[in-house]
Formats: C-alpha cells, structure tokens, sequence
C-alpha cells in the first residue's frame, strides 16, 4: 500500500494505491488514526489507485469513520471502481459511506 | 522402431528402473509424465547408452543396440538428445555448433552442412542468428539452437529431457512451439516434460513413470482425464490443485498470492477469477486466523476443467467445529464476501477431521443491494 495526502482547502484528500488487506490495513489505521489526532477532520478517500480490498481494508476504513464520526467530522469516497467496487458491493459496504465518482464531485459534497 | 523388453537399471545397488517394456513406433509422440526421481532420465539416457542398462533389451529397427558390437555413434545419430540445459559448445558460432557433427562424423562438405544449418536454422525462427555465440543468445533461443542443431543429424527419433524446465515463463512457449510445428511434421519424439497442458496436446502417447515401472499409459484423454491407477490419479490430481498447510498466524498472505497466481496462469485461468479466487483465500484465512495455531489447516484449490470450477478445501483436525458459524469476527464483512463469491458451502466432520468445502461462483453473482 502506497498513502498520499493533500491538502485542499481544509479537506484532506487522502490518495491509497496498491492493496488494502490483512497485512496493510493496520498501517493504513495508523496513518489516518495519526491525521486525525493531528486535527484533521475532513477527508476524502481516493480509491483511482487502489487495486486490491479485502474486509480486512473494510474494517480500516470502519475504523477511520468511527473516529471522525466522535469528533463530528467527515469522510466521502471517490474513484471506487474495479475489484474495489466489486468488493463494497458484495459486503454491502457502499450503503454505509458516501460515495461520489471522482474527488471534484467528493469536495463538492463536503463543502 | 523401437522396441524395449525389460529394461533394467540400478545404480550401486538401488533400482531406478525396475522392467521397462515398451514400443514406439515411426511417427508417434510420445510424452513421457511422473514425479521427480522416477527414473524418466534414466530411461531416456538408457535408450541412447548415455547410461549403460544393467537389463533387458533395447532394438532399434531390429538391430540390438546393446550388441557389443553396435556403432554407439551411429545410434546417437538415429536417437539424438536435446537437453535441459542446451549442452550447445560456446566457444563455437551457431553455425558451427551446427555443421560440427553432420561434417566430422556424417563426412558432409563444409558447404553442404552450412546449407542445411541455414535451412535448419529458420525453420526455428533464428537465421539471423547464424552468426551470434550462445552466450549471445536468450535461454529460449539456445534451445531452439540445440533443437536446430539435434536435426542437423537428421534422427529418426529425438529425446528430449525437459526442454523448457531451465527456462524463464516468458520462454518456454516459444520452444514448445518448435517442438509442435516438428509433431506436426511426423518427427518421432519422446518428450519429458513437466508442461502437462503441452504434454496433453503434442502427444499421441503418454508414458506414466513409478515405480521403476511404466506404471499406466494411455492417449492423452486417458492419462489425464481418465487415470485408472492410484498413483497416477494422485499425481494428476496434484498437478490440478494447489495445496498448502496453514499453521500459525504468521502465515506469508503474499508468498501464497504468488502460489495461488502461478497455479492460476497454469490453469490458464481469467484475471477476474483469480482475483476473486485471492479474495476467497484472504477472508477465509482470516477467519481462521483467531484459532490458529491450535486449529492448523490444509488448504486445497482444485480446478476441474470439464466443469470449470474451482474448489476451496480447508480441512482440520479438533472436534467438530465450523470456523463459519463462530462468529469469531467482530462484523460480517468478510463471511458475505466469502458468500457472495460462492455457489455452495458445505461442512462436514468427517474421519475426525472438520472439512469446508466451497465451490466458487463461475460467474460474480449480482449483488442485491443494486437491485
Ligand atoms: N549417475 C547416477 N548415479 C547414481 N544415482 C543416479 C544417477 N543418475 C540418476 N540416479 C538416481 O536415479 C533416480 C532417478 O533419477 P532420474 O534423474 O532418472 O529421475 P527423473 O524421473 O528424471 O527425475 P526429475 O523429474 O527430477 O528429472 C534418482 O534417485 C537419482 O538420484
Ligand atoms: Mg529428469
């Protein structure tokens, strides 16, 4: 797993590539767990790079919106197709998170 | 054209070759399949008296090759060989290595040798290459020299040993593509090989070596669709599946993805199946992974050709137990997925052993969440 982030008029744009899984997840955990404890509170998640998510992925990102949602902040998906699209489907996962196509689209709906 | 009765050999005492009978005629292919050590190399190396039988009689046309008397050389010129590693001389041209044999021992003029390796020489695609060093040449390239180089002799029968086990993936395909074009000729070829898809379809016959024994042989349907033997099915069934033991919870997540990937491009299998086929593992692993190590498991992944399905074994000793049912989780994520990328699952205890089996969905089923 690659991270990246940006900041972009107070939103957080956080850029995942590569595989969200068993053995990432944990560090995905940390990375958000440190940027919200850093006072962050507005993010965007972007899924163009991400290739692989298994529950284990899930579950990191049910952990990053169990933390913003006790500190009253929010988090929109972008760019979630694929494999990773196929997997929020099957887990029933897109019904839990907004989701919008592209980052443009995901700020909009934050703003 | 070739006729083996009883043929025997043992090394210091250990029998490699127990009673090899066999005939292979003008025109046949044969593929010679089984499990390292059983004797496949020595067989071939016999028949061309690399290796000296300890038993048993080998004809070629009639004539016994084991007389004291026979012209080894002349035999290896009707049998030659084409090896695992090449064996082409390095500090010849390509064109040497091919004119060397058919002018020192076949008496052929330098001119007429070098016309026929050219001619030889794009029949494997690589003319251009007449003048190159092998070490100038890919893996691949060196074999097609060496097959090129093994025609020169005009055999009426080659062996070969594994000819595209010393290469890289990206290679053996441009080889085994020689090896069909010379099938295609009439060439009459006894091939050992672990490419079993190749095996499958180059050959007319299919040799199935333990033992010491030709053990079963058949057509290419028989052997591998139709093993009637234990020991054949076994290894038929073995090199349709994919097996691995899990046994701590620090089990590799990617040694076994590169595994489970190299079993997927052998079964010739789509991305999307595989992809899915990855996911499967991933979560059932992790439902596994709170029992681990006490509930250490075997996994198998099998693939049918006739149906096209993959099947998913997990099986563990302990008392009955479905790691399915546990709910050892703290949400469902993971047992929808596994639901969703699943025709049936089933749980058997059986033998003491607690076995889930699931049959992966051909197709991904829709989700109904979209409907
Ligand atoms: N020159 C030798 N001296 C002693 N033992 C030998 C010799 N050559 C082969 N063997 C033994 O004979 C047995 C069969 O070897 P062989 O190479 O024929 O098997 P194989 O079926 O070709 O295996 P693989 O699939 O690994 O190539 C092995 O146990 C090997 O150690
Ligand atoms: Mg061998």
């Amino acid at each position: 797993m690659d991270f990246k982030t940006k900041n972009e008029a107070g939103t957080l744009i956080v850029s995942v590539g590569g595989r969200l899984d068993t053995v990432t997840a944990p560090e995905y955990e940390k990375q958000i767990r440190a940027l919200i404890d850093g006072g962050n509170s507005r993010f965007v998640v972007d899924f163009a790079r991400l290739d692989y998510i298994s529950s284990a992925g899930l579950r990191g990102l049910l952990v990053m919106a169990k933390l913003l949602n006790a500190k009253d902040g929010k988090v929109c998906f972008a760019n979630v197709n694929g494999n990773v699209r196929s997997v929020f489907e099957m887990s029933g996962f897109n019904d839990l998170f907004k989701i919008e196509n592209s980052v443009s689209e995901a700020l909009a709906t934050l703003a | 054209m070739i006729k083996v009765g009883h043929l025997s050999k043992s090394f210091a005492g250990t029998t490699v070759l127990a009673d090899i009978s066999t005939e292979i005629k003008k025109g046949e292919v044969i593929a010679i399949i089984g499990p390292s050590g059983t004797g496949k190399s020595t067989f071939l190396r016999c028949l061309n008296l690399l290796e000296q039988p300890s038993g048993g009689t080998i004809e070629i046309d009639g004539m016994d090759i084991l007389d004291k008397k026979a012209d080894i050389a002349k035999i290896r010129q009707k049998m030659n060989m084409v090896f695992q590693s090449f064996n082409l001389f390095s500090h010849l041209s390509v064109l040497d290595n091919l004119t060397l044999a058919p002018i020192r021992l076949k008496g052929m003029s330098t001119q007429d040798a070098q016309a026929k390796a050219l001619e030889l020489l794009r029949l494997v695609g690589l003319a251009e290459k007449a003048d190159s060093y092998p070490d100038e040449l890919s893996g691949g390239q060196k074999q097609r020299v060496a097959i090129a180089r093994c025609l020169a002799m005009e055999p009426e029968i080659i062996l070969f040993d594994e000819p595209t086990s010393a290469l890289d993936p990206t290679m053996i395909s441009e080889v085994l593509s020689v090896i069909r074009r010379l099938a295609k000729d009439g060439m009459t070829m006894a091939i050992v090989t672990h490419e079993m898809d190749f095996a499958k379809d180059v050959s007319n016959r299919v040799l199935y070596m333990d033992e010491g024994l030709i053990y079963e042989e058949g057509s290419p349907a028989q052997i591998f669709d139709n093993p009637q033997k234990e020991k054949t099915k076994a290894f038929i069934n073995r090199i349709r599946s994919y097996h691995c033991r899990i046994g701590s919870p620090d089990y590799d997540l990617y040694a076994m993805n590169a595994e489970i990937e190299a079993f997927c491009e052998k079964q010739v299998l789509p991305k999307k199946t595989r992809d899915n086929l990855l996911l499967l593992v991933e979560e059932l692993l992790q439902i596994y992974t709170p029992y681990l190590p006490a509930m250490a498991f075997e996994m198998t992944i099998a693939y049918s050709e006739k149906s096209g399905h993959l099947t998913l074994m997990c099986e563990s000793a302990g008392g009955p137990f479905n790691p399915l049912d546990s709910g050892g989780l703290p949400d469902d994520f993971g047992l929808m997925i596994i639901k969703k990328l699943t025709e049936s699952i089933t749980y058997q205890f059986v033998d003491g052993k607690n076995r889930l089996e699931l049959l992966m969905q051909k197709g991904p089923k829709n989700s109904p969440h979209l409907e």
